[in-house]
């Protein structure tokens, strides 16, 4: 039997064990998520037409991981990630997302080449509330029509390289124009913006070919473009079509016969091809050689990191894999917390200076598209016999103000923050 | 009358895809009409020659001393013809290690030879990865076949050419020597009776390892062909495995002239799509299959279907 003090000290000693035991558990799950890594989904292809572009997108994300984890990881904790192949298509993007939301749950994810497995990915992010950076798509729809609150867009688009290269090439080549473009998403926006802008430049549209995906034989297309006789020739097509298109280009010497305008050329679609195969005028956001502080160190870093790759140097589709990551991480870190929201609005007010970019200009996202405004290249192939890997020229660069897609702010509806799920990871 | 015209080098050039498309589905046709059997490995065999082609004609034999130079020292052309030569044997010799894998399964569902040889298509394909690296290669030709000439106004390429005629007289001798020798006798009759072939003395699992090695050879052939025109990346045997099924099911199931006839007519109608709908161009070679399936099931040469067992 207890007295009536016994009771008080036992109710107290009963009061005090509970609030011990809350307090451990609450401290040992503060402690657990402190410890816990962040885990961040790779949504890049590893087959089908963009399976190159999306294994150097991954090296560029694991190389930015890799430097973090050196240094402690983020808010004190590691970043693991996971990786699923997306296969270039949509319907398995799609399912991606969802696997690695629900199951693998990953509190971040980055990686895309494609438009169409960008935007499928980007559906399933944004019901979620997960923050999706799509690397390396460029269809203007990306931070067009199909933006979301939660995705953010890295590389250059269509239109923007559209509207570095353009204006000049009408001037330059000539006023007839024929389209060849790649029969989906991409194509047809990148298609779409470079015959507004030519015809706005008092060019004429003598014919556009569509090429449907998974294209191996162009000879009807190349046969098509002789008999249409154009000035100018504007190629929308893009990974192992546009490899195939360009082999078949050069076999019949067509590279000198028209002027090529390539919207953009993605340094794993061309590294490796003879020189004689990169023919044009095509725009990119970042080239290996270029004369600005850090490359080299970058560069550097890239063949430390990855001494066994084929691809003795990094490309663009590396760079904004590399980029897109490293600022994620900071935004984090910014944000002293993984809470998406806090996340989101960090990346929204995302400035970074051109010495940090490797970039002529300095670079801002915009809030109203979640689209990065960078530096866009102008290139050529690099006629010098010099090293194998020195493929390009640099023939300009242009600010991002002067090319800036303001189409994209027109069509961009971004979902308000408050009807974006709030997650933590 | 421009039509006809304009037309004109459409029908010319669907002519010459054609028969690279027979090309590419001469190993398949072999394997299925003998053997019965959806060699799902076949695209990755046609990869695995093109890349063995690309190692023998411009290797890296930097550590091979006078060795190394008196080889890099042969014109492009020699290498070119060694390699063709060559590179078909030793995916031959790739092929009959597959069959002898797939030896267990005969007899059972057709289910498990699809599944070992999508298994091993895989296989191949991570090899190649490994071996070679994902990024392009190309695979060098020669001057002679290389470059490009003029008729009508129009610009055709050499090689394209060469290639068809080369998928020509291939067609031809894979033909005569199914037709012409003791050889092809033995191989037509295994596929049509088997135990009887047996019987008579012939030793069937050697037939059926030959028939394997042959049909993984012509694929390589096909591969080192057309990765020229196409590109060379590890995964080129997933655009070619699709056509080959499609020309051989449109053809008839183990007709060697059907498997002719079905490329021939998929190169016309990609060609004429193409230069009418361009769109449409992929997507036609799909609704050939269906139109002709619709009114000959088993195909336009087909006799009884391997698939109908």
């Amino acid at each position: 039997m207890f007295s009536p003090k016994t009771k008080l000290s036992f109710s107290k000693i009963t009061a005090g064990v509970a609030l011990t035991a809350v307090c451990t558990v609450l401290s040992a799950t503060a402690a657990t998520a402190a410890g816990k890594p962040i885990v961040i989904g790779l949504t890049s292809d590893a087959s089908g037409q963009y399976a190159n572009s999306g294994a150097s997108d991954r090296r560029g994300m694991k190389m930015a991981i890799a430097e973090y984890n050196a240094k402690g990881g983020v808010l004190g904790r590691q970043i693991k990630t996971v990786h699923i192949d997306t296969e270039t298509t949509p319907a398995t993007g799609s399912r991606v997302a969802e696997r690695m939301i629900s199951r693998e749950k990953v509190g971040f994810m980055i990686g895309a080449v494609s438009s169409g497995v960008a935007n499928a990915i980007s559906q399933v992010a944004q019901k979620y509330g997960v923050v999706y950076l799509n690397t390396n798509s460029s269809s203007p729809t990306e931070s067009g029509k199909n933006c979301h609150r939660v995705k953010f867009v890295w590389d250059g688009n269509g239109k923007n390289f559209a509207l570095a290269a353009v204006k000049n090439a009408v001037t330059a080549y000539g006023k007839d124009w024929l389209l060849v473009t790649n029969d989906y998403v991409w194509g047809h926006n990148t298609s779409k913006a470079t015959r507004g802008l030519a015809v706005a430049n008092g060019a004429k549209i003598v014919d556009e070919i569509m090429v449907p995906q998974g294209t191996r034989d162009f000879s009807t297309v190349l046969l098509k473009v002789q008999q249409a006789k154009p000035s100018v020739v504007a190629a929308a097509v893009g990974g192992d079509d546009q490899k195939a298109m360009r082999t078949q280009i050069a076999q019949l010497g067509l590279g000198d016969k028209f002027a090529w305008i390539n919207n953009q050329q993605d340094w794993p679609d061309v590294y490796g091809l003879p020189k004689k195969n990169l023919f044009g005028v095509f725009g990119t956001t970042w080239y290996y050689k270029l004369d600005l502080p850090g490359v080299k160190e970058f560069v550097a870093k890239y063949q430390a990191a990855y001494p066994d790759t084929k691809m003795k140097v990094p490309g663009n589709v590396f760079y904004n894999g590399y980029m897109a990551t490293k600022s994620l991480l900071q935004a984090i870190e910014a944000a002293g917390t993984t809470n998406n929201h806090a996340v989101i609005k960090q990346l929204e007010n995302l400035k970074v200076s051109a010495a940090d970019r490797m970039q002529h200009h300095d670079a801002w996202m915009n809030p109203k598209t979640h689209q990065m405004q960078q530096t866009v290249y102008l290139a050529t192939s690099n006629p010098a016999d010099s090293a194998k890997d020195d493929m390009f020229k640099i023939m300009s660069q242009s600010a991002p103000s002067a090319v800036a897609d303001m189409n994209a702010e027109a069509t961009c509806k971004l979902e308000a923050l408050a009807d974006t799920p709030q997650r933590e990871s | 009358m421009d039509i006809i015209l304009n037309l004109l080098p459409h029908l010319l050039n669907g002519l010459a895809l054609g028969l690279l498309f027979a090309l590419i589905a001469l190993g398949f046709m072999l394997i299925v009409g003998v053997m019965e059997l959806i060699n799902l490995a076949h695209g990755s065999l046609f990869a695995l020659g093109a890349y063995v082609a690309m190692t023998i004609i411009d290797p890296n034999l930097s550590g091979y001393g006078a060795f190394g130079e008196w080889y890099m020292g042969l014109s492009l052309t020699l290498r070119y013809i060694i390699a063709l030569a060559f590179a078909p044997v030793i995916v031959a010799f790739v092929g009959m290690g597959l069959e002898i894998c797939m030896r267990r399964t005969y007899g059972k569902k057709a289910e498990y030879g699809l599944l070992l040889t999508y298994g091993a298509a895989l296989v191949l394909e991570e090899t190649i990865r490994i071996t070679w690296g994902s990024a392009e290669q190309v695979l060098q030709i020669p001057d002679a076949i290389s470059g490009a000439f003029i008729a009508g106004g129009m610009i055709y390429s050499n090689y394209r050419f060469f290639a068809a005629g080369f998928g020509l007289v291939l067609i031809l001798v894979v033909w005569l020597f199914l037709e012409k020798t003791p050889y092809g006798s033995i191989i037509k009759a295994g596929a049509h009776d088997s135990e009887m072939v047996r019987a008579l003395g012939v030793n069937l699992t050697r037939l059926r390892l030959l028939v394997f090695g042959l049909g993984a050879g012509l694929s390589a052939i096909a591969g080192v062909v057309l990765t020229p025109i196409w590109g060379l990346r590890p995964h080129v045997g997933v655009d070619v495995v699709i056509p080959a099924f499609l020309i051989i099911v449109l053809g008839g199931i183990g007709s060697f002239w059907g498997a002719v006839i079905g490329g021939i007519l998929v190169g016309l109608t990609v060609g004429i799509v193409g230069a009418l709908a361009p769109e449409w161009s992929l997507m036609s070679m799909y609704i050939l299959l269906i139109i002709v399936i619709t009114f000959r099931t088993r195909g336009l040469l087909g006799k009884k279907s391997a698939l109908e067992n």
